[in-house]
């Protein structure tokens, strides 16, 4: 019989790194499109990925027995994630115009598609995306990603960000509107 | 309709167009937005533009590396920060292997020297050595051995090295810096011994090159970082080492050397 997620943080609390394996082939896609989502940059959510996981087994055995995994995952990428886009930003402001790098990562999202028109409206898509994520103020930033790309129900999302039910709405909402205004035009 | 009361159906309405509203609150709000031009254009506007964002690349982008692949990196991580921690984090372990290379070395040489012409022919024992008939092309796949083998070891400690730096520890004596004054002495101690390695410009290792001048030009970065080190300028290393995909290469290099 599988494992569940829980008995493998229990596995991973005794310092069985073996029980890491079926946990990533798990929750690795889900952890490394919300870090991309976040971060826009494949090679550094990839290097999250990475991060979450150590944490995940460093963290193993203080986690709470009565909490689900997925969540607690996604409060580690979320955290992790956060504090990376705020290092990336201070560094970003210290060397490189934003635009241009966060350009030439854009571009670097939009590969496989075999079609030609699909790939350029794919790519100013991700780029328009990227622009307008980037303008979010951080939590508007985390509640949209969390629901639009985790598909979070509104409840985990307030219990992942430590917020009420009443400010993932309201920041929700702000999020969305903004998210509109950046990408009038785009169609 | 007063200015206020429109703006909680405003807020209702993105929730609407979000599809967070449910039951009652959601019957509501839709009853609402069929009466009101501006709601609806509102929650049309706001639909074009979640399907817009459904469009992102983003949600269906794959990792660019397998599963074994980064399962193996998180626990090199795993094993770097386990050793990071241990006080012998430090201690020189290649001096062992290195020691029996360099024996290894030293026979070798000692093999090829030639030898001065003896003035006495007296001690059979002292001319021994001189009389080791070892043929030319054993000795040279002995050296192509050693030569391997060292590479292959220097590799495996710079990756070493460079996994540590992935997981820095703060600076105890300055906020938001990062430790790095043992990595930095690291990386100057093999730096030294890259110099030291023999045989790396032949052919031997000739499809090491590429990838030992890549480990070079991040060592030296690293050496030359302050033990308290600017955050931005380690992330701006592992981004280089990301960059050039450094990590994996080394694996692969370090495989094939050994055979």
């Amino acid at each position: 019989m599988e494992e569940s997620d829980r008995d493998l943080i229990g596995r991973l609390a005794r310092g069985d790194r073996e029980a890491l394996g079926p946990l990533m082939e798990r929750h690795y896609r889900r952890l490394y499109r919300l870090s991309l989502s976040y971060l826009r940059d494949p090679d550094e959510a990839l290097d999250a990925v990475q991060e979450i996981f150590v944490k995940a087994f460093q963290n193993a055995a203080r986690w709470d027995g009565g909490a689900e995994v997925g969540p607690w995952l996604t409060r580690i990428a979320v955290n992790h994630s956060i504090d990376r886009y705020r290092r990336g930003r201070r560094r970003l402001a210290a060397e490189t115009p934003l635009d241009e790098e966060a350009g030439d990562r854009d571009a670097r999202l939009t590969t496989g598609d075999p079609s030609p028109e699909r790939r350029v409206l794919g790519r100013e898509v991700g780029e328009r995306i990227a622009s307008a994520l980037r303008s979010l103020p951080e939590r508007q930033r985390a509640v949209f990603v969390l629901r639009h790309y985790d598909e979070l129900a509104l409840e985990d999302i307030a219990r992942v960000l430590d917020m009420s039910l009443g400010t993932v709405k309201s920041s929700l909402h702000r999020a969305v509107h903004r998210m509109r205004e950046r990408l009038e035009g785009l169609r | 309709m007063r200015p206020w009361r429109h703006r909680g159906w405003r807020r209702r309405t993105g929730l609407l167009a979000l599809g967070v509203l449910e039951g009652r609150a959601a019957d509501e709000a839709r009853a609402h937005v069929d009466g009101c031009a501006r709601c609806a254009e509102e929650r049309a506007g706001l639909r074009q533009a979640l399907e817009l964002a459904a469009l992102d690349p983003v949600r269906t982008a794959e990792p660019p590396l397998g599963m074994p692949a980064l399962l193996a990196r998180v626990n090199a991580r795993l094993d770097a920060a386990a050793a990071a921690r241990s006080p012998l984090a430090w201690r020189p372990a290649w001096l062992l292997p290195a020691g029996a290379l360099a024996a290894s070395l030293a026979v070798l040489l000692l093999l090829r020297l030639p030898h001065p012409p003896s003035t006495t022919r007296s001690t059979p024992a002292v001319v021994a050595p001189a009389q080791v008939a070892v043929p030319e092309d054993v000795l040279g796949r002995m050296e192509r051995t050693v030569t391997r083998a060292q590479t292959a070891r220097y590799l495996d400690e710079a990756q070493d090295l460079l996994l540590t730096v992935a997981a820095p520890r703060p600076c105890a004596r300055q906020s938001r810096r990062v430790d790095m004054e043992q990595e930095a002495e690291r990386s100057r101690e093999l730096l030294a011994r890259r110099a030291l390695l023999v045989g790396t410009s032949g052919q031997d290792v000739a499809s090491a090159r590429p990838v030992l001048r890549d480990v070079e030009y991040v060592l030296r970065e690293v050496a030359s970082l302050p033990s308290c080190a600017r955050e931005r300028d380690l992330q701006a290393i592992q981004r280089e080492v990301s960059r050039r995909n450094l990590l994996m290469k080394i694996d692969l290099m370090t495989r094939e050397l050994k055979g």
